[in-house]
């Protein structure tokens, strides 16, 4: 048994401690939003918040989780940090088949609460580790940046 | 916890150690790559003791938890291992692998075992017996096999506290981010009145084991900018000779003639 807080409640988790953090995300917890895409830490799709850092849930065992504190998509999606990041991407079309957002938008936080005024390499920097294949990254850049503009207060 | 044990202090994980069959978990950025399901993991992120960056009248000791995020935001860390740190995978791999994972793993490719060999750490490694300081390069044996006994914890890595500041750090990798080193090469001169008090180069990912060869770099000690000019031919053909790229995704002969590149860039910023 393992118990930590997910997205702001105390859970037990039956998974033994080898398991991997993704694995139980997705089949026990159903927390689906954290997806898996290469499971060796390449590709940032798996993406979640451990005690306020972003890590990769696929290269994360379950017994160094005990006592932590997890924040996945479907825990940050309430906040109004994710409203403003949701606008922002929306607005330059930041995203097209939406694989990779759910780790982008937590890297994207994490960049943002760590500096609420980023310069464009700093958040180029910030989502290094995420892969897209989709946009070409300007406009998650971009993104990013508007929020950081528009969000003036929440981060 | 079934399959693992959490350690929340080093007596602790010590005792468990002793007398379990564990694999010792740091971060688990390499360890879960190839995640074993019937591993036993001994938890270290939250052993207090290995968690700490702190100096002493001699050494910056560096727990060997602590992520590369915390060597990056320590105060007292080396410049030449923030770098280096600063180059390693991306954010959320920083945050969660270890410099000790990242030493005990055992590859040449290690991108801080790389500037603790050219800094000449020291490891201190500690069982439920006792403990022994060693220098790293006497803890690897080759690639992917270090001399850490089973009942034995990497605890610190000692570093020294002066004579880094005037360094060298280049890694060659395919990428800016989450790059694997092709080539990777690290040193630190010393200039004191005049004369070259220290020189130490390590180059990475060419052998099985970090090149570090001190009994070449002492051509150079002791000897002015001058003379170590007129030395040079010498210094750079006995690298030369030592540095025999095994065999790898790209080719030796590429490894072979950035690591020289490397090492004449080091010397010519030097004024060598």
């Amino acid at each position: 048994m393992i118990k930590f807080t997910l997205n702001s409640q105390e859970v037990i988790s039956l998974a033994k401690a080898n398991e991997r953090l993704l694995d139980v995300l997705r089949n026990e917890f159903s927390l689906t939003g954290v997806k898996c895409g290469c499971k060796e830490g390449e590709c940032g799709a798996c993406s979640v918040i451990l005690d306020g850092r972003l890590v990769n849930s696929c290269l994360v065992a379950m017994g160094h989780i005990e006592g932590s504190t997890l924040v996945t998509i479907e825990g940050y999606r309430g906040t109004d940090r994710f409203a403003a990041l949701a606008k922002a991407y929306a607005a330059v079309s930041a995203v097209q088949c939406g694989f990779c957002i759910p780790g982008m938008i937590l890297a994207s936080e994490c960049i943002l609460a760590q500096n609420p005024n980023p310069t464009e390499a700093e958040i180029r920097e910030g989502i290094s580790g995420n892969l897209c294949r989709c946009t070409g990254y300007n406009a998650i850049v971009e993104a990013i940046g508007i929020a950081a503009k528009g969000g003036q207060g929440l981060w | 916890m079934v399959n693992g044990y959490q350690a929340t202090s080093l007596k602790e994980a010590l005792a468990i150690l002793a007398k379990e069959a564990v694999t010792p978990y740091g971060g688990g950025t390499d360890l879960m790559i190839a995640a074993d399901e019937k591993a036993n993991y001994l938890f270290l992120t939250k052993v207090p003791e290995m968690k700490n960056i702190v100096e002493d009248k001699e050494y910056i000791r560096i727990g060997a938890a602590c992520t590369f995020t915390d060597i990056i935001e320590s105060a007292l860390a080396p410049a030449i291992l923030k770098e280096a740190g600063a180059q390693i995978a991306a954010p959320a791999i920083r945050n969660l692998g270890t410099v000790g994972g990242n030493i005990c793993n055992g590859s040449p490719k290690a991108d801080s075992a790389l500037i603790f060999f050219a800094t000449d750490a020291k490891l201190r490694l500690v069982s439920s017996k006792g403990e022994r300081v060693i220098p790293i390069a006497e803890f690897y044996l080759g690639n992917r096999k270090t001399s850490l006994q089973a009942n034995e914890l990497l605890v610190e890595i000692l570093m020294k506290r002066t004579g880094l500041s005037n360094y060298y750090y280049k890694k060659v990798g395919a990428r800016a981010a989450l790059a694997i080193s092709r080539v990777s090469f690290a040193a630190v001169l010393n200039v004191e009145q005049g004369k070259i008090v220290a020189c130490e180069t390590a180059f990475g990912a060419v052998s099985d084991v970090i090149i570090r060869r001190a009994d070449i770099d002492a051509m150079l000690v002791g000897k002015t900018i001058d003379e170590a000019k007129a030395v040079k031919e010498d210094y750079l053909a006995a690298f030369a000779q030592v540095i025999v790229p095994i065999r790898g995704r790209i080719s030796a002969e590429y490894r072979k003639s950035v690591c020289m590149n490397l090492l004449c860039d080091f010397l010519e910023s030097n004024g060598i």
